[in-house]
């Protein structure tokens, strides 16, 4: 009972620390709300739609034509410019006007007529990976159906069926299924990792912080002394209003994505309240770890943004962990995003059981863990160090 | 009062000591020292480390096999012989495979009917269905288009037996009346590292250098005894001279520091290398001077040391998505294109990637580095203004001091 009530006093004080200054309103509920705002609403066609394209029409008949119309309607690009040579389409893409090109070579349609296998070539920039994947993808059908419909023709002449043309120009045909994501949105994929990284990142940062804080305002005897000079005690009642609007804020980014945005999501609403209890907790859990291994504000908020940072990249939703090296591999471990991301991936983006990622949850579990670490190191830094600016 | 109070003598030593107080200050200060120097030095290679693979290889596939035909053995083969993809499993049945994919075994599944064979030689076309794990876009790609390219060689192969022509060149002009090809210039591999890390090289010069600055500048204040940025002392009377002394030390360490980052960092990984050291000095100049003296506007913001680590590490990532390099520009909606005009980063990234990925002459980002330029040009002045107001700051409150001590006196 007496417990509780330290506990109480403790949360209290941490109320008005947290309405007092500034940094933790900016930092736990106006910047986070933000960049979910920007990553949702940058990508909010889901695929990037109209980019543009150029053509270097020199047959320009109405076989050519046809064909740039075609690209043309195409979703993904817009043909915003013709131009007289390749040179000048190359000029082009460096200057950042358009992103790929289509060459059609003088007699083109002529050999085309004559039966000579005339070729045509598409160039696209792979410095903008999404945009250079993408639009290869229209040229490639732009030139496959072209192709198709020649011989449609030609097919067509010498009295074949339609189902034999198909099975001529391609005998066997691939049915793709995409599973969770059908729509190949980016915006699902990319969002769903970078705002619960950014979050993670912000607990990790005013975890360290406001632990720190109490060192340089001078405060940390008073707040132990509030719980009775009971470590454990202090830090439950100091994290306890922290870890309630962490998980407010979560929550309302779980519920944004995936009942207002609608983003797939197979698994159950009770796995999403869990996902996003084990975020906020193992993210907490490395901040203290972090001020506790070096109870210095300004070496352990440095740690923890730099983690946090690295953790987006060793997340390994963009570039795939199994691509790196094998020390990466292991190292990947250590960080909470890439347990959180495996786990949203496994039971909330695919809904398959909780079981089939238990690994990736023990490791949250540990990282939830961590404190207990350093909590006396922590202890022992707030009753004798001194801040030294 | 002697000739020497505003002669050029004087306006020199000015600088050259605020230049020796700031570097004296950087060096004695680790966690300046861990943004200005240890942060850009380790990073680039622990991000040039974690992408050196390029490209993913040899994903794992399950392959549920119902035809067990002599066509469905020689799909699964060419698959397997492929770079991208890798057969890892065989299941007997869709479930079976499914289970594969929810423990994370594979990242996806070829399923071939059984009737896919006689479907072929039927003169129907044979289906094949590939099932992906959406959630890592790579995979994605190399488990999709390895089976697509090996279904067309297949069936350019199968039109061979099928069509009846009497050269092998007329029937490869019957299978493909119109041939193509396709060019991937300026990242021809397609190589993760290669594309993204010019972009976060660049921006990496612009956020430690921002970090650092507002660290300098928390850590002065603190260390004041009114924590005030500028301290009662005569070099300190004059804006440009503080503003000139402080970003010439930033200038000397990012000299050095860019010239990593954008020169020696590159060329050890073998990232596309095009641009010489004549126009990218063009770009560096206009965007670390930009940088710096952003990083001093943001610097008078930042009261204590670590809140400019609280604004700015976050909105890194914002930042280069802003850029074009993940999201392509064409498609930014125009708030965030508007807001993104604010950053040094967004133009220097910009640049910086059509210059040394794409060949690209000093012409061709003519007008980034204009941007540049005039953004180096308005934040200087910002920094003056912002400092010049720290300067009255400073003063009055040192005469609201003398004042009351006055006061006190007299008493």
């Amino acid at each position: 009972m007496k417990t509780l009530r330290l506990i109480y006093d403790v949360t209290l004080r941490e109320l008005m620390i947290l309405m007092r200054n500034r940094v933790y309103m900016f930092c736990m509920v106006v910047f986070p709300l933000l960049t979910m705002v920007f990553f949702t609403s940058l990508m909010d066609d889901g695929l990037p739609t109209s980019m543009p394209v150029g053509v270097v029409d020199l047959d320009n008949t109405s076989t050519s034509r046809s064909l740039v119309q075609r690209l043309d309607a195409f979703q993904m690009s817009k043909v915003v410019a013709h131009y007289p040579s390749v040179t000048e389409a190359r000029r082009d893409i460096q200057e950042n006007n358009i992103y790929a090109f289509l060459y059609i070579p003088k007699g083109t349609t002529e050999n085309l007529m004559a039966g000579r296998q005339p070729k045509i070539s598409f160039y696209y920039s792979y410095t903008t990976l999404a945009s250079g994947a993408l639009l290869m993808k229209d040229l490639k059908t732009i030139s496959t159906l072209g192709s198709a419909a020649v011989g449609q023709a030609t097919m067509r002449a010498k009295g074949y069926t339609d189902a034999q043309i198909q099975t001529f120009l391609q005998p066997i045909r691939i049915d793709l299924h995409q599973i969770a994501n059908p729509w190949t949105s980016y915006n699902s994929y990319l969002s769903t990792m970078l705002v619960p990284g950014l979050i993670m990142l912000f607990i990790f940062l005013i975890s360290a912080y406001s632990l720190g804080t109490e060192l340089k305002f001078d405060t940390a005897k008073d707040w132990l002394a509030k719980a009775d000079n009971r470590i454990v005690v202090a830090t439950i009642g100091k994290f306890l209003p922290q870890t309630l609007i962490w998980l407010a804020l979560v929550y309302c980014y779980e519920y944004y994505v995936f009942y207002v945005l609608h983003f797939p999501h197979l698994g159950s609403p009770w796995m999403l309240i869990l996902l996003g209890l084990v975020q906020v907790l193992a993210a907490q859990g490395f901040g203290i770890f972090a001020f506790g291994l070096m109870p210095s504000l300004r070496m352990s908020m440095s740690v923890c943004s730099l983690w946090a940072v690295l953790s987006l990249s060793m997340v390994g939703s963009a570039f795939p962990v199994m691509g790196m090296d094998g020390a990466l591999q292991a190292l990947s471990w250590l960080f909470p995003l890439r347990h959180y991301y495996m786990l949203y991936q496994v039971s909330v983006f695919n809904g398959f059981p909780l079981l089939e990622a238990w690994f990736h949850f023990a490791a949250l579990a540990a990282f939830i863990l961590m404190p207990w670490l350093v909590i006396k190191k922590i202890k022992n830094a707030m009753l004798t160090y001194v801040y030294i600016p | 009062m002697s000739i020497y109070r505003n002669s050029f003598r004087r306006r020199i030593d000015d600088t050259f000591f605020i230049w020796r107080e700031e570097l004296k200050q950087v060096i004695k200060d680790e966690g300046v020292l861990i943004f200005f120097v240890i942060v850009p030095l380790i990073y680039p290679l622990l991000y040039s480390w974690i992408y050196n693979n390029e490209t993913v290889h040899d994903v794992p596939v399950v392959v549920v096999d119902q035809s067990h035909t002599s066509l469905s053995r020689q799909f699964i083969r060419m698959c397997d012989a492929s770079a991208d993809v890798k057969v890892a499993y065989y299941a007997q049945d869709l479930d079976e495979a499914k289970s594969l994919v929810s423990r994370q075994l594979v990242k996806g599944i070829y399923l071939i009917p059984s009737d896919f064979e006689s479907n072929v030689y039927r003169m129907q076309q044979g289906t094949i269905s590939v099932y992906c794990d959406m959630s890592l876009m790579l995979t994605y790609k190399a488990i999709f288009q390895t089976a697509q390219l090996v279904s067309m060689q297949m069936g350019s192969e199968l039109q061979t037996k099928l069509g009846g022509h009497y050269t092998s060149r007329e029937e490869a002009i019957a299978a493909r009346p119109l041939d193509y090809a396709d060019v991937a210039i300026f990242n021809p591999q397609g190589g993760y590292g290669s594309f993204v890390l010019p972009g976060v090289l660049m921006l990496i010069l612009q956020q430690t250098l921002v970090l650092g600055i507002g660290m300098s500048a928390g850590t002065a204040r603190e260390r004041n005894r009114y924590g005030q940025l500028i301290p009662i002392s005569r070099p300190y009377q004059n804006v440009f001279r503080i503003v000139f002394g402080k970003s010439l030390c930033y200038f000397m360490i990012y000299a050095l520091m860019g010239a990593w980052l954008v020169v020696v960092v590159p060329r050890m990984f073998h990232f596309p290398q095009l641009a010489a050291w004549q126009p990218l000095l063009t770009l560096m100049l206009p965007y670390t001077l930009a940088c710096i003296f952003f990083g001093m506007v943001v610097s008078c913001i930042v009261r204590y040391r670590e809140n400019v680590m609280l604004l700015m590490v976050f909105i890194s990532v914002p930042l280069l998505f802003m850029t074009g390099v993940s999201w392509p520009q064409s498609n930014i909606p125009g708030f965030w294109q508007g807001a993104s005009w604010v950053f040094p980063s967004t133009f220097g990234v910009r640049a910086y990637v059509r210059l040394n990925s794409m060949g690209a002459s000093v012409g061709d980002v003519s007008t980034e580095i204009l941007i540049l330029w005039l953004h180096a040009f308005l934040y200087f002045w910002l920094a003056c203004v912002v400092y010049g107001y720290q300067i009255y700051l400073a003063r009055h409150d040192a005469f609201w001091r003398f004042v009351e001590m006055k006061k006190r006196r007299q008493k």
